[in-house]
């Protein structure tokens, strides 16, 4: 998207992931959940890409599947043009070095009986990098890239805060300088003046090293804050997709709109008029026929509860804005 | 906080401390307020602030142990709460007092059917019987916009969705018609869509029912668009409480302040960096001796670093801080 | 937001602090204070420092308490004391070789089992359980001793190959919690090879389990060697508590109650004392209130 006529860093094309729901005595496979239903993005160098939505989306299944954390169950997923879904496992091991993630929850994401220095150093370790002495050093030098001192470094996780806890997993992350982290709430957990501390610390990191993001938010006011682009996630599927500066300006799709109006805005002179959506989100494992958002959506047509929307550019070219919405076609 | 109105809820130099592995800890140490008729109060900080304590204790709900109220007067339509016999505390909680929480899923029993549960509260405080007391709950149910509510009250809580659970917690709360709601996070666990109907459901409710709301959020999005004053807490104590335009507009205490210009917001423009609040909020086992925000303040000095700040009026409209050195304010105070 | 603020903040790991934590529960050391005094016993029997003369006759028939004879004699005459003092060693004998090995079995087992969640692995262990689970005890002990014609480890064998089945469950359910957790994914995202990580990431966070479960299965397996060997189903060549009260059934309808009192007596105090120091460990090591 960013990129004029390289090809991108990242190139993920119509990904799905679909969970087995067993039943019975037999444990056949009873149901299908779509977490990811054919989703297709591209985040180029350097470049953050914003995937946002509600709980149930499909937006965290979505990273770890680029991470082959859970394997897909189709599609590709090219890293500098390569697939990565085609790769064995032992040669997934080299290109893990170029992509790692900072998860939600800094207080399950570090292992409780492990120092730090000991959970810092472990990429290093496994992927044999640098001699004892350098691995040492490059601990030190990761513990003060995030902020934190050296003297922390033979102490155990639960003696840290939520934020701090939080900057020892990014050192982690960035242990072996990857090019692409896949960031699933990493702020989401922190309290508010924490947030900040590490929305900047990630926003330095992209620009001191050029990594490329992708961020995982149900937080539009996080998400505009760091992204460069947006894409907007719902059942399973992507709807929109923009630049940043494009989706808040004019957004298109119909849950893109009732989202952004549904932020509680910390001005009591702002009064809006808020687009109440109707119902909850429909079930993955019973997703309805369609356009999945038919079922709450105010602008609701005939034709949406039957055909699937296609996915159009209603902007210029070289500045797409994708969505996927009978309103557009 | 009119002065010639009678509150309906008066907190006054509330203290609450929990015995810990580590100590004796104030959670809350020196909480006054009051809450009028019909008024929303909004009590945000971040955690381990001592909001939600505070919440707990008007409804005489701190666990003890570890914890115990230890010092200080609630006052609710004028008869005095702390030290209340329990079984006089459980007349008044569920019928003049009710409380819904963050987690719906774990406040609702889970083996009982919602009917079920509505029904035990309408028979105990307002003496209906079996037939009135569904009929009843199948009228609440429909008021906080639950559809088809005489098939939803036969249900069980894990049949419903995380935003219906909570409007059926709404309803229990309200169906004996109470003077004061206190809701504690309740829509942090919900989807943004989710919480803006729920939101939008508490305040219809609250102008249908003429009831009181302490609403206890960490969302000041949520406070700025519900709340006509609130209250910010910060380690235990209470820093400003000020009615919202004035404190959204021009925040006095530096907390305050911070925290408002901290938070990232739908902008035109974005910013390349946040502002911060920089360090991280005190253990409440090793608090400082003076100001307990003086380390991460901007305008802190000498003073600041010895000597607590009490909290004492400032402004002609009920508005309190507690701050040594606080940012003017409004320049042009309207109708002074 | 949780009501109480997080503790101070101490440099500590989480098994120093149980130790810490268990060190100031005083139930729980006095219990310990009994179970190593019962070691000691034990130890020094191996080491042939007292109760050598367990089996020689010293006295006559049924002897009251005296000097020379702390708790009388038997029926044939031999010294009850250093009957009921070299039982100690029979039993912590059982005790720790059952706890150690079911232990072993069933941690491996079942973290193999808890890994590979879902596979035919997992379904194949599950069913062993079961099996292993569904069948009687006694008459299973039974069936093993008749079936090693007198092999004195019968008994051992018996018990360690159905208590580690507890163990096992136990782990696989924990082992399938972990590998869930964020850090385990954190793991796998930078590549840590599978093996390393059961060793390295999931096993060292159920030790909790193991060390309470070990404890557990020490009581339970001194409990039943006692009963197995009532039965004449348990020790053969030596001496236990079980035999000692074996021996007394004819005894008490005599009148003369030593054998049983001394065997009675140090069972239900080492396993009391046991049973507590469980408990101890068990808060002290209880993740939930740690750290």
């Amino acid at each position: 998207m960013s990129g004029r006529d390289q090809i991108p860093l990242l190139d993920v094309r119509n990904l799905t992931k679909y969970f087995a729901v067993r039943g019975g005595l037999l444990r056949r496979v009873v149901a299908q959940v779509r977490a990811v239903d054919g989703v297709s993005l591209s985040i180029g160098k350097g470049r953050t890409y914003g995937l946002v939505g509600e709980s149930g989306c499909g937006k965290s299944t979505l990273g770890r599947a680029i991470l082959r954390l859970h394997e897909p169950t189709s599609g590709e997923v090219l890293l500098d043009g390569h697939d990565i879904l085609k790769l064995r496992r032992s040669e997934l091991i080299d290109r893990r070095r170029r992509m790692q993630v900072i998860f939600q929850d800094p207080f399950a994401s570090l292992s409780p009986r492990r120092t730090v220095a000991q959970i810092i150093r472990e990429p290093l370790d496994v992927h044999r990098i640098g001699t004892a002495a350098e691995r040492e050093e490059r601990v030190i030098a990761l513990l003060d890239d995030v902020g934190m001192g050296a003297e922390i470094r033979d102490r155990y996780p639960h003696e840290f805060s939520g934020g701090q806890r939080q900057r020892i997993g990014i050192a982690r992350a960035l242990a072996l300088e990857p090019d692409f982290i896949v960031a699933d709430e990493p702020v989401s957990a922190l309290d508010v003046s924490v947030q900040s501390q590490v929305l900047n610390l990630i926003a330095g990191l992209k620009k001191t090293r050029g990594i490329a993001f992708l961020f995982i938010s149900h937080d539009l006011a996080v998400i505009q804050h760091v992204s460069d682009e947006i894409g907007v996630m719902y059942l399973g599927r992507l709807v929109e997709h923009a630049l940043v500066d494009d989706l808040y300006a004019a957004p298109k799709h119909p849950y893109t709109k009732a989202l952004m109006s549904a932020i509680p805005i910390p001005d009591p002179k702002t009064k809006r008029s808020r687009i109440i959506l109707k119902g909850d989100v429909p079930s993955p494992m019973n997703p309805p026929s369609g356009c999945p958002f038919h079922t709450r959506c105010p602008d609701v047509m005939e034709i949406c509860r039957s055909v699937v929307p296609a996915t159009i550019n209603v902007g210029r070219k070289d500045l797409p804005h994708h969505v996927s919405c009978h309103l557009y076609s | 906080m009119q002065a010639d109105t009678q509150p309906l809820l008066s907190v006054r130099d509330l203290v609450i401390e929990f015995t810990t592995e580590n100590g004796v800890v104030r959670a809350a140490d020196g909480i006054s307020f009051d809450v009028h008729e019909n008024e929303t109060l909004g009590i945000v900080g971040e955690s381990g602030c001592g909001k939600t304590v505070t919440g707990l204790s008007i409804l005489g709900l701190i666990p003890s142990p570890p914890g115990r109220v230890a010092g200080g007067s609630i006052r609710f339509m004028g008869r005095e709460l702390v030290g209340l016999p329990d079984s006089e505390m459980r007349n008044i909680r569920g019928r003049d007092i009710s409380m819904i929480f963050q987690e719906p899923m774990t406040a609702l029993n889970p083996v009982f059917t919602v009917g079920n549960q509505m029904t035990d509260v309408l028979r105990r405080h307002r003496g209906l019987t079996r037939r009135q007391a569904r009929d009843a709950a199948i009228e609440m149910l429909a008021k906080v916009g639950i559809p088809v509510p005489a098939k939803r009250i036969d249900e069980y809580p894990h049949q419903l969705s995380g935003g219906m659970r909570q409007r059926v917690m709404i309803a229990m709360a309200l169906s004996c018609d109470p003077k004061l709601l206190i809701a504690d996070e309740p829509t942090t666990a919900l989807d943004v869509t989710t919480q803006a109907q729920v939101l939008e459901q508490i305040a219809g409710l609250q102008s249908e029912f003429k009831m009181a709301v302490v609403l206890i959020t960490h969302d000041l999005g949520i406070v700025a668009e519900t709340c006509r004053r609130a209250i910010v807490m910060y380690c235990g104590r209470i820093v400003e409480n000020a009615a919202i335009e004035r404190l959204f507009e021009a925040p006095r205490h530096p907390y305050a302040k911070g925290l408002l210009e901290s938070i990232p917001r739908l902008r035109r423009e974005r910013l390349d960096e946040l502002p911060i609040i920089p360090g991280r909020v005190p253990n409440l086992l090793h608090l400082p001796p003076g100001c307990r925000f003086a380390a991460r303040c901007p305008r802190a000095d000498a003073l600041c670093r010895e000597q607590s700040p009490a909290l004492v009026p400032a402004g002609p409209h009920g508005d309190f801080i507690a701050c040594h050195h606080p940012h003017p304010g409004q320049q042009a105070e309207p109708a002074a | 937001m949780s009501a109480v603020a997080i503790p101070a903040v101490r440099r500590e790991s989480l098994w120093s602090k149980a130790a810490w934590k268990l060190a100031r529960d005083r139930t729980g050391m006095i219990a310990l204070a009994f179970v190593l005094l019962y070691m000691l016993v034990a130890v020094g029997v191996t080491a042939g420092w007292w109760a050598a003369d367990w089996s020689e006759v010293r006295g006559g028939k049924w002897e009251a308490m005296s000097a020379a004879h702390w708790f009388g004699t038997n029926l044939i005459g031999q010294d009850i004391f250093a009957r009921a003092v070299y039982s100690t060693k029979t039993a912590f004998e059982v005790g720790l070789v059952v706890a150690v090995l079911a232990t072993v079995i069933g941690a491996a087992l079942g973290a193999v089992a808890g890994f590979f969640n879902g596979s035919w692995i997992d379904e194949v262990l599950l069913w062993l359980m079961g099996v292993l689970d569904s069948i009687p005890f006694y008459l299973f002990v039974a069936a093993i001793v008749f079936a090693m014609q007198d092999n004195p480890y019968a008994m051992h064998i018996a018990m360690i190959s159905t208590f580690w089945t507890s163990v096992g469950r136990l782990i696989r359910g924990e082992v399938i919690k972990l590998r869930g957790l964020e850090y385990v994914e954190a793991a796998h995202a930078i590549s840590v090879p599978e093996f390393v990580i059961i060793i390295r990431h999931i096993l060292p966070n159920t030790t909790h389990i193991l060390l309470v479960q070990a404890t557990i299965m020490f009581v339970s397996a001194i409990k039943s060697e006692v009963i197995l060997s009532f039965l004449g189903l348990g020790v053969k060549d030596g001496m236990s508590w079980g035999l000692m009260i074996a021996e007394s059934s004819q005894e008490v309808m005599a009148g003369f109650f030593n054998n049983f009192l001394a065997a009675s007596v140090l069972m239900f105090g080492l396993v009391m004392a046991f049973n507590m120091f469980s408990d101890a460990l068990q808060d002290a090591l209880d993740p939930r209130k740690v750290g």
